[in-house]
């Protein structure tokens, strides 16, 4: 039956073309409107990386005075001083983890090919790539001996390579960061994560790191942070071994745990560590405060989803509202029109079900139809926020759940338009329809 | 075959209530042809709608080959008009975007009946109207008298054991209204068991059996014709 059904909604949309074309434009205004935000708000809400999302921890440490506040929803500071951070990457503790800090420096190959460029850089531990899933077309992570001696070791992007090398295999040649010689040690595939949830400091959605070198690196180069530095005190800081030893936050820090007994083993790690430090007389409190966020849980408590994307996304949906309620009305005009012929069938042995079912067939037709137009539309919307904001660049795009959710929503919106006016023709008195016919 | 006890129709608005059919009474057996009369507002279609389960009654007790019509649900009606029932309607009532083929095909849809099976039962009830050869035209390419055969068809096309027809030849002219007949008749002679509603006293003539309907109710013919003639007031049941 549902070929007869589909049959006959095709004969129905050639009878009243006009009618089904204004159904169909407005479904897929509705949907193109809709599919354009909710593709963004899916981009910005989806789990980075949903196979180990839950094991990755970014730890949050409160290193400071009894009473003295700071302006987050827990009291905790975002990021880690250096003190802390060589603590945590120096702890024995057997799990992947590593610090972590954006700098920048100019790119060059030292000669006259390639003009240079300013590139930001990131400071790591080769952790970092496993931790991070990274994929390696050339080469691979450097090795702990360079971690630990602080090599000039480099690993770069596909993108970067292409620009720097013609996209040969550069493992093995040199690039400059400002004066500075590094070994490229590899080459990895374009990061595909939306979100840049391993530094949420200076925006999410900022592109991914183009570099990385060794952590360790950090003290030989003075490697000073592209990124946000806070404090809680005044501290007199006239070097970079000042900077060092203070109290300012502007490091993050990620450590893998792969079962909850790893991560209630690593919590008492981190309260003994604050009992230590305490003791020790870096800050004067009476209790233990810190905070393990898995990646979810980080992205959530940075904000990284904000009530304005929520509110664009209900907005969406009551243009989407609106679109069904003038398809309501065309269908009311359109399926009362066609009560004599209903009469006919319910004459001839249809039943209300078998008589509402094709109503509904032709409605889901519609929104499967304007749904596809509607992708059209939200790819155009998309199109004009990646245009308008760089910024949304990886976002601004529809991956296959939503190419799939689109013509599903418009099939449930016209679905949801045409239940009363098939409801009424379906339950209109047989004998009256052919009354009127 | 059919029996309708004491069947009672009204109407009911805020303000009035009308009473298309009052205590209905009729039998009618297999094989039966019968012609109803009467007046415009006696109530031979409401008799006809009922009969064909279009529309409920209010009160009484209407079986058809045994089934108590009043208990069943519109699903099990639509089934059961689907499996025993064929309307004929005198403006023809086919659907203006299905060629002749496809309208005669659409009860059997409704009945679930295969592609294979539904294809030999439409050229067959085609074939006995004469319109085997006109399988792709739409209605609206056909004359009166043709399209009324295709109806015709598309009642026969179920294989029902009623035939309910409510004015088959009130559009047409007398030549086609005499061979819609005449297929009516042969029909009937095939076994069907046909109901026709008609205004043509000579059609009615034509049918074994007649019965009037007057307010509602079957009214005794004789004492219809002196009514007619203004010499008798009163409506008697038969």
């Amino acid at each position: 039956m549902l070929a007869h059904y589909l049959d006959l909604s095709v004969r129905s949309f050639k009878r009243t073309p006009m009618t089904t074309l204004l159904m169909i434009i407005a479904i897929a205004l509705g949907i193109g409107v809709t599919m354009t935000s909710l593709s963004v708000y899916h981009m910005m809400s989806m789990d980075p990386m949903p196979h180990k999302s839950s094991k990755l921890f970014h730890p949050q440490l409160n290193t400071r005075d009894q009473g003295v506040n700071w302006w987050t929803q827990d009291d905790l500071p975002h990021q880690l001083t250096y003190i802390d951070a060589k603590n945590l990457y120096q702890a024995d503790i057997p799990a992947l983890k590593t610090p972590s800090v954006k700098t920048g420096y100019s790119v060059h190959l030292n000669d006259d090919q390639i003009k240079p460029f300013m590139e930001t850089v990131r400071l790591i531990d080769n952790d970092f790539f496993t931790m991070f899933d990274m994929r390696f077309i050339y080469g691979g992570p450097w090795s702990d001996e360079s971690d630990n001696s602080g090599e000039l070791v480099t690993v770069i992007s596909a993108e970067l390579n292409d620009i720097l090398f013609g996209g040969e295999n550069s493992v093995g040649k040199q690039v400059f960061f400002d004066k500075v010689a590094f070994r490229i040690v590899g080459v990895f595939d374009d990061f595909d994560y939306h979100v840049k949830f391993y530094d949420l400091t200076n925006g999410a959605f900022n592109q991914n790191e183009q570099v990385f070198i060794p952590f360790s690196l950090i003290e030989p180069l003075e490697v000073n942070n592209w990124g946000n530095t806070n404090g809680w005190k005044y501290e007199d800081i006239r070097s970079f071994q000042d900077k060092l030893n203070s109290e300012l936050v502007w490091l993050q820090f990620w450590v893998q745990l792969d079962s909850p007994e790893e991560v209630t083993s690593y919590k008492n790690f981190l309260t003994n560590y604050l009992t230590e430090q305490a003791t020790l007389g870096r800050f004067e409190r009476q209790d233990v405060h810190f905070d393990l966020k898995n990646v979810m849980q980080w992205l959530d408590y940075n904000n990284v989803v904000t009530e304005d994307n929520r509110v664009v996304v209900g907005l969406s949906f009551l243009f989407l509202a609106v679109c069904v309620a003038n398809i309501v009305g065309l269908l009311l005009g359109k399926f009362l029109k066609r009560v004599p012929e209903v009469g006919v069938r319910r004459a001839l042995g249809a039943s209300k079900r078998q008589v509402f079912m094709q109503h509904l067939v032709e409605v889901s037709l519609l929104g499967l139809i304007g749904g596809t137009l509607g992708i059209a539309i939200a790819q155009l919307g998309l199109w004009g926020v990646r245009s308008t904001y760089s910024y949304y660049d990886a976002l601004a795009t529809m991956d296959l759940s939503m190419f799939l959710a689109a013509p599903l929503i418009a099939i449930l919106a016209c679905i949801i338009a045409g239940l009363y006016p098939a409801w009424l023709v379906c339950n209109t008195n047989p004998a009256y329809c052919l009354k009127t016919q | 075959m059919l029996t309708m006890q004491n069947v009672s129709k009204v109407y009911t608005t805020e303000k009035v209530q009308t009473h298309a059919l009052r205590d209905f009474n009729l039998e009618v057996n297999e094989g039966e042809f019968i012609a109803v009369t009467g007046p415009s507002g006696s109530g031979k279609t409401t008799f006809l709608n009922i009969a064909g389960m279009l529309e409920t009654y209010s009160s009484g007790q209407y079986l058809l080959d045994g089934i108590d019509i009043g208990r069943l649900s519109d699903n099990q009606r639509a089934d059961l008009r689907n499996q025993k029932i064929g309307f004929i309607f005198q403006g023809f009532n086919l659907i203006p975007d299905l060629n002749i083929f496809e309208n005669v095909e659409v009860p059997l849809r409704y009945r679930g009946i295969k592609s294979a099976e539904r294809k030999a039962r439409v050229m067959e009830c085609l074939e006995q109207v004469g319109l085997g050869s006109r399988l792709k035209h739409l209605p609206q390419q056909l004359s009166g008298g043709q399209q009324q055969r295709v109806a015709i068809a598309r009642a026969l096309a179920g294989r029902p054991r009623f035939l309910l027809a409510d004015e088959p030849t009130g559009n047409l002219d007398s030549l086609m209204a005499r061979q819609v007949m005449e297929l009516l008749e042969k029909i009937n002679q095939e076994g069907a068991t046909i109901i026709m509603v008609t205004h043509d006293p000579e059609l009615a003539r034509r049918a074994p059996r007649n019965i009037q309907v007057v307010d509602g109710q079957i009214a005794d013919f004789s004492l219809y014709q002196k009514q007619l003639a203004g010499t008798e007031p009163a409506v008697a049941e038969v």
